[in-house]
């Protein structure tokens, strides 16, 4: 619930620590064929079969409708995690259930159950036909299976991994960060898995079942000098196998968290005012979310709330500004090898070439422009609706380097890590909070700054990049999540180091004064 | 307490205990909801559901896990309290970790709390589309030829929650939710298109203000954004709206927190009797309130909740310390988290201060920002309207904030007559004096 003006990007660096309780599930107690293959699980596991998919979706028509969905899924989540020296906690938890949809023009009826028997399943889909009041619409005699790319292969179902072969690589992560500095005082891991069954069956015909993986190990740290204390976080993960977890991401999580963590102590909350704004690589790329990625959901075009409203086809950046949105990027947090309606991942064009394209699509938005759906219709969990999200929001690299455009910037500042971010979608006014970065003093990266909001709005902040490098990097952790209408949803970034002539930074004293 | 989500509870702990677990806590929670939306003069969205949810603490030889589940079949109920003890035994012992002692759960009010609508159960869909019709076309009128979309919602949550500990404790509440909201998109200069929202929320639907006043609040909020622009970076006061204050007063709660200062994560961590602001700044934690959003007789540990000063006058009085922190800070326990948080009200509405103010701005929202709960440094993006001679002039937006929470607190002037009763934190409209506002 709550308003379209809040969307937020909960803290990818944030999320280590004390707020976590953990736990892992020894393999195969509650499903008698964990190592089942992706399909078929609904049918062995809980006896979802065509017939009943058929008479579930044949309910949910039954006072008309364009169309329904069924949406299958079961998910095993554990957490274990690390504090004060010791692997104390653990959390796990199992949810299952089906949501059903009926459809009419851009109106939704929806309900659930977790429970997968006939009985709660074709009341759920009465619930969802309360939204239509006509004759009944027939769905497909035959559900056709999607056959789909797998952009993020396990070796190891996670179900299979134990809890023991977990405790040392977060034994590792403590002592190699207590190791790396005698200022740290505090050290907080964890590891995180989930892997999520899910099987979409809709009235016109599409079958589709998948495993969605997604893990990360996070630390965080506080450092102490001279009675004062800093905190810094990061982690790494997305939809890696669990082999992802190799020494060198160890020690490069350690070095990312304790370096940054001690810079701090230099760094300084930098002048406010309008400056130019240099984007490092990366993580960054949460300014291409914020900025740009929500307003082109179509749903908020669809309804007119959206500042890009009436901007496809028209210049709205520099011609070698490109920017993606796509679901098949290997093992990245946001890839989709099928989105939630039963449609296959892909790779969106948002900007071509300076030129606004393509908005981001569920079905129901689709259907309202007449074009194809993007596959971006994503939902949090059978409790939900899908509506167009977006997957991984990236730009292309372009022909600087950095260096050419940390010289250009006389006096600005250079973003290195960026923690939160959110945009009011109708003025397309966004900010985004720069956790770590430098001044630029006369085209020199000078002194460390943080903890500042920078304050821009969409289409200007487009039309003022002037220019992009040619080191793209894509933002490598499996903590974050974007928010929309109550709906949590794994995404991902990334950015080529680019330069903004101009935004808001939030700083604490006019600039010269 | 239903009987049947009691016997649950009973169940899983026996298990538990057979199974080898030294104590264990079960919680069963059940809800249903509703929520009805519309737009263009039609429902947009129709969804009812029921959820039901048993989680488990469980305690052995020193360890601790956590675990929870939606498949309550009697077979999976014991190979998922099975497996959670099996987990534990893998894991490193906390000597920290265990259920608190009993006495912290003795001492609990009898009193009702008016948590639950006696006619919950009489809410029909009628009602639900009638309202959500009200509220769209209350907020379409009001809006008038700006008004591009209204989106109307209206959504209502029953609880049931149990929980029973293997040392005494027991726990019910049965709960209701209400929620009633609008928000209008209107067309600006250009591309620009704010959106603007009001709700109000109480624990039954005959609680709630009319559907019309709702809807017409959110229109003339909406209409508040137009016309915004980005002023020069100065030096001003600004009046934080009630519904807003939260934001800003997050990240020094944060600090307040157990975990913050057991890991060593807050600004406040030697703060305790020191005067951190102004003698207007006073938060009271109150457990009581008939009806509040925060309400309980029971805190998440299942201490008898009591009410607390927390802030005095700008001295720190206490923290939020739970059982677990408590115990590793080697400190008495107070609360883990707020119920209902109180700033007592002032006695002029933002109106009359605005005129004796002169200039500044008074912020309608937040964006982005964040607080580092280290170094009390934050920085939040800001929308409002510049108020001269005071009336309200000039919509401002794409500004910013920044600060930090030991100082900005002394900053605190006054407190309007306003407070925010649609949250558990009822916040009035503060006065800040001297605030950096940064801009072009």
């Amino acid at each position: 619930m709550g308003s379209i003006s809040r969307r937020d990007f909960l803290s990818a660096s944030a999320a280590a620590g004390g707020t976590v309780a953990l736990a892992q599930i020894v393999p195969g107690v509650w499903l008698s064929s964990a190592q089942a293959a992706t399909a078929g699980f609904f049918e062995s596991e809980f006896g979802i079969n065509d017939g009943l998919c058929k008479r579930a979706l044949d309910t949910a028509l039954a006072k008309g409708g364009d169309f329904a969905d069924l949406y299958f899924e079961h998910t095993i989540s554990n957490w274990v995690s690390l504090e004060d020296g010791k692997v104390d906690r653990a959390f796990a938890g199992i949810d299952v259930g089906v949501g059903i949809r009926t459809v009419k023009g851009d109106q939704t009826g929806y309900g659930f159950t977790q429970q997968l028997t006939e009985e709660s399943i074709l009341a759920a889909a009465a619930t969802a036909a309360t939204i239509a009041a006509g004759a009944p619409t027939t769905s497909a005699r035959k559900f056709i299976q999607l056959s789909l790319n797998n952009y993020y292969p396990l070796e190891t179902l996670f179900t299979e991994i134990s809890l023991s072969s977990k405790l040392p690589l977060l034994k590792k992560v403590n002592e190699q960060c207590f190791a790396l500095s005698n200022l740290i005082i505090k050290v907080n891991a964890t590891l995180h898995d989930q892997q999520k069954r899910i099987m979409i069956v809709t009235s016109d015909g599409v079958k589709a079942e998948d495993i969605i993986p997604r893990n990360y190990i996070s630390a965080s740290v506080v450092a102490e000098k001279d009675g004062k204390q800093e905190r810094s976080g990061w982690n790494y993960g997305g939809r890696q196998a669990y082999s992802y977890f190799t020494p060198e991401i160890i020690d490069s999580l350690t070095h990312q968290v304790v370096n940054r963590a001690v810079i701090l102590f230099e760094a300084k909350q930098p002048p406010a005012g309008e400056m130019p704004v240099v984007l490092g690589p990366g993580v960054t790329g949460i300014l291409l979310h914020e900025a740009i990625g929500h307003g082109m959901e179509a749903d908020f075009n669809r309804k007119g709330i959206s500042t890009y409203a009436t901007m496809i086809g028209k210049k709205v950046a520099e011609p070698f500004v490109n920017i993606v949105d796509e679901g098949i990027t290997p093992h990245q947090l946001g890839s989709v090898n099928v989105d939630d309606e039963g449609v296959p991942g892909q790779r969106t064009m948002l900007v071509e070439n300076g030129i606004l394209t393509s908005y981001l699509h569920d079905r129901i938005s689709a259907k309202y422009y007449q074009v194809k759906p993007t596959g971006n219709g994503r939902r949090q969990s059978y409790q939900y609706t899908p509506i167009p999200r977006m997957r991984n929001t990236y730009m292309l690299a372009g022909d600087s380097t950095p260096e050419e455009i940390i010289q250009s910037v006389d006096k600005g500042i250079y973003v290195e890590d960026v923690s939160n971010g959110q945009v009011k979608i109708g003025e397309g006014d966004f900010a985004f909070f720069v956790s770590q970065g430098k001044l630029i003093e006369n085209g020199k990266l000078t002194a460390p700054i943080k903890d500042v909001n920078i304050m821009g709005n969409g289409p200007k902040m487009l039309q003022n990049v002037t220019m992009v490098a040619n080191d793209l990097e894509m933002y490598h952790g499996g903590a974050g999540a974007c928010g929309k209408d109550g709906q949590a949803m794994p995404v991902s970034f990334g950015l080529p180091t680019c330069l903004v002539k101009s935004m808001t930074v939030g700083g604490v004293q006019k600039q010269g004064a | 307490m239903s009987k049947e989500m009691m016997n649950l509870c009973e169940i899983v702990l026996k298990t538990a205990q057979d199974a080898g677990a030294d104590d264990c806590r079960a919680i069963f929670v059940k809800r249903r909801f509703v929520e009805v939306q519309y737009r263009e003069h039609k429902p947009e969205k129709v969804q009812e559901a029921s959820t039901q949810d048993i989680g488990i603490d469980i305690y052995v030889d020193g360890r601790y896990v956590s675990q929870n589940s939606a498949d309550l079949r009697p077979g999976a109920l014991k190979e998922f309290v099975r497996n959670a003890i099996e987990a534990a035994k893998l894991l490193e012992a906390d000597p920290y970790r265990t259920l608190p002692d009993p006495k912290y759960y003795q001492g609990r009010k009898e009193i009702d709390l008016q948590m639950l609508d006696p006619d919950y159960q009489k809410v029909t869909p009628e009602l639900r589309h009638a309202m959500a019709k009200e509220l769209e076309e209350s907020c379409l009128q009001a809006g008038g030829e700006k008004a591009i979309s209204v989106t109307s919602t209206v959504y209502d949550d029953y609880r049931e929650e149990s929980i029973l500990t293997s040392n005494g404790f027991k726990g019910d509440i049965q709960s209701t939710i209400c929620y009633a909201f609008a928000q209008m998109t209107a067309q600006d200069e250009g591309d620009r298109r704010p959106n603007g929202y009001h709700y109000a929320v109480d624990r039954s639907f005959k609680k709630l203000p009319p559907c019309e006043e709702i809807g017409r609040r959110a229109a003339a909020r909406t209409l508040e954004l137009m016309g915004s622009k980005k002023l020069a970076t100065q030096t001003l006061p600004i009046i934080i709206e009630n519904q807003d204050v939260e934001r800003v007063l997050d990240g020094f709660l944060g600090a307040m927190n157990g975990w913050a200062l057991q890991q060593k994560r807050s600004f406040l961590l030697d703060k305790k009797g020191e005067k951190l602001g102004s003698d207007v700044f006073t938060l009271i934690d109150d457990p009581f309130i008939v009806g509040g959003l925060g309400s309980s007789l029971y805190d998440g540990d299942g201490f008898a909740t009591r009410k607390r000063t927390m802030v005095e006058k700008g001295v720190l009085k206490d923290f939020y310390i739970d059982w677990y922190r408590s115990r590793k800070l080697g400190v008495e326990p107070t609360t883990g988290g707020t119920s209902n948080l109180l700033l007592p009200v002032g006695k002029r509405s933002v109106a009359e201060i605005m005129k004796d103010l002169g200039r500044g701005i008074l912020i309608n929202g937040f964006i982005g920002g964040n607080s580092n709960s280290n170094t009390g440094d934050f920085s939040i993006g800001i929308t409002g309207t510049l108020f001269e001679n005071g009336e309200l002039t000039q919509a401002v937006a794409e500004m910013n904030i920044a600060d930090n929470h030991l100082k900005f607190w002394h900053k605190l002037a006054e407190a309007a007559n306003d407070p925010w009763p649609y949250s558990n934190v009822q916040m009035p409209s503060l006065v800040f004096t001297d605030v950096v506002v940064a801009g072009v």
